[in-house]
């Protein structure tokens, strides 16, 4: 059985429809990676998969369950979570009790959740900062502890939204190795991205969408190799 | 000796020093000072739990006051119901309301929070203005004498002197000094502060948003009903305004956003400065201190003008503290202390 499916999603804000009948599904243990040019309604699909807005139509399941109309909060403790494009530090809490937010969904011990944030902060390789103020932080690190915090909720698929927007080359290749160790635990993960080199490399399979539409999906190869993607991409007089 | 052991010592130090202070003060207006003190830290506290920690800035938290004083006293005036019995009254309406407020109210976010609480507020007041068969109106209610308090048929206090109410404030203020030590080093502190830094990204953890706003709204509420029926009690006289008026709410917030919000301490530091401050303005202290050192004659002019004048003043003097106090500590006197603290460390390293 999949762990996510997508069946025939459409978003309207108004007249406008920012994903329409989109559909995919996507197996345990997988990279799914999510691109398309800027509008491409990839965030909207996000944030209603995640329970931020109910989809206007068509049918989202987790684990075999209708996740429509539930709450952010209800999809969380269900196991998905996501991070943020905009990353959103809890500015005035020291990084370890971002975490420890997080870790907080499965617990109500605060020892404990100190516990399960400091081994999170050890995937993400940043258990020195733990004391620091998160709103201090540089931006590669507001990346890592989004994820990290992500992470501490213990989700059974983490939806990551751009880790890499905003990043020099060391610092993404540092998320891409994070990434790649998070699957090796065996986390699916679906992943919006914009630097195809990145998304190429880590994702099984990948979903395009353009102007709300499901464009192609397929392994990279077969996405870097049809026509209608480079289309989208680089318009249609380059093809 | 360690620093954790170090401030629990002195802690000890200054709670025994509170409690014998009635065996050693006999002075009724200093005693009233500390009351009034407690009164305000008790205040200024169960505010930081909803506005400090979860940040929803009520401006209408004298609906929880004056609903806890009001219950308290009306049962007392007309059913002869004692007054520790009716504060519990006052503690269940209190509740109810404060449900009734957090259901509506926390659909609204940032300035239209702000906007509702001030509006309910101010249907209670209107509501006690106007239900005079049940609140007696703008009259107000008047109990001169309230029953003493026994424990079987021993009388443990008749509440002539003010020792059992500075007995009573105290253990107020160290109640609720003590729960918002226990929300900061809980979940729910947790939880409210990550609702107050990003509400967005804690509904994404996992934090379902109106269960936890009104989980803070009732124990602020219940606190704040707490102090008004002690006010009540202690004052013995309660009316629209001085328990229902946007003045006291705007007093509540205050005692916090200036002594710290979000931290344990700073409406302490908020009250020991804001209520000798008022109480100075109010009793024309200042003036009589500047004829004293002779920097103005009783007689002259100005003298004359600030006299008249500078007791009516406390609300613009209190205007003026608190744009200072956002100019110059965004972060409340506790913040401010706390910066001083870290410098002089880094200073010395």
């Amino acid at each position: 059985m999949p762990i996510l499916e997508i069946k025939n999603v459409s978003k309207f804000f108004g007249g406008l429809a920012a994903n329409s009948d989109v559909s995919f599904s996507m197996e345990q243990g997988m990279i799914m990676g999510l691109i398309g040019p800027n509008g491409a309604g990839k965030t909207t699909l996000f944030n209603c998969i995640t329970g931020y807005y109910p989809p206007s139509k068509g049918e989202i399941l987790f684990d075999g369950r209708r996740m429509n109309g539930l709450q952010p909060d209800k999809v969380c403790k269900l196991g998905m979570v996501r991070t943020w494009q905009k990353v959103r530090p809890l500015a005035k809490l020291s990084v370890v009790d971002n975490v420890m937010v997080g870790a907080l969904a499965r617990t109500i011990s605060l020892k404990t959740a100190r516990d399960m944030a400091m081994e999170q902060l050890k995937v993400v390789r940043m258990e020195h900062r733990a004391d620091f103020l998160a709103g201090g932080l540089p931006i590669g690190e507001r990346k890592k502890l989004e994820v990290a915090r992500a992470l501490a909720t213990q989700p059974k698929l983490l939806l990551l939204d751009e880790v890499m927007g905003g990043l020099n080359p060391a610092e993404s290749e540092e998320i891409i190795q994070l990434i790649l160790d998070i699957k090796a635990q065996g986390l699916t993960q679906m992943v919006i991205e914009h630097d195809m080199k990145a998304i190429m490399r880590i994702s099984d399979r990948i979903v395009v969408l353009t102007s709300g539409e499901k464009l192609t999906e397929g392994t990279p190869q077969e996405v870097v190799s049809n026509q209608d993607v480079i289309d989208a991409y680089l318009g249609e007089s380059h093809a | 000796m360690n620093k954790s052991m170090l401030k629990a010592a002195i802690g000890l130090i200054v709670l025994a020093g509170l409690l014998v202070v009635p065996r050693f003060v006999e002075s009724p207006y200093a005693l009233h000072m500390m009351i009034l003190l407690f009164l305000s830290v008790s205040q200024g506290q169960s505010w930081n739990i909803l506005g400090g920690y979860a940040g929803q800035y009520s401006v209408g938290h004298a609906a929880y006051f004056g609903v806890g004083a009001y219950t308290t006293m009306m049962l007392m005036y007309s059913r002869q119901v004692v007054p520790w019995v009716g504060v519990w009254a006052g503690v269940a309406a209190v509740i109810v309301v404060a449900l009734v407020i957090g259901s509506i109210c926390f659909r609204l976010r940032g300035p239209y929070f702000v906007l509702a609480s001030i509006a309910v507020a101010e249907i209670m007041r209107l509501s006690a203005i106007n239900l005079t068969t049940l609140t007696n109106g703008a009259e107000g209610i008047l109990v001169t004498e309230i029953p003493a308090f026994k424990i079987g048929e021993r009388v443990v206090t008749d509440f002539l002197t003010k020792v059992p109410f500075y007995y009573i404030g105290l253990f107020l203020a160290l109640l609720t000094l003590a729960i918002t030590y226990w929300v900061q080093h809980s979940k729910l502190g947790y939880y409210f502060q990550a609702i107050r830094e990003d509400q967005d990204a804690a509904h994404s953890l996992g934090i379902h948003i109106s269960v936890y706003k009104n989980i803070g709204l009732v124990i602020s509420a219940v606190l704040t009903s707490l102090a008004g029926s002690f006010y009540g009690i202690y004052v013995g006289f309660v009316d629209p305004p001085t328990v229902l008026g946007l003045d006291v709410s705007v007093q509540i917030m205050l005692i916090c956003i200036i002594g710290g919000m979000g931290t344990i301490w700073g409406p302490v530091l908020g009250s020991l400065l804001l209520v000798p401050l008022s109480e100075a303005l109010r009793s024309n202290m200042i003036t009589e201190g500047l004829v004293k050192i002779g920097l103005v004659s009783a007689d002259s002019k100005v003298g004359l003008f600030l006299k008249e004048n500078l007791a009516h003043a406390h609300v613009l003097i209190y205007g003026i503290l608190v744009v200072l106090v956002i100019l110059f500590m965004p972060d409340g006197l506790m913040g401010f202390v706390k910066k001083l603290a870290s410098r002089r460390k880094r200073e010395a390293a």
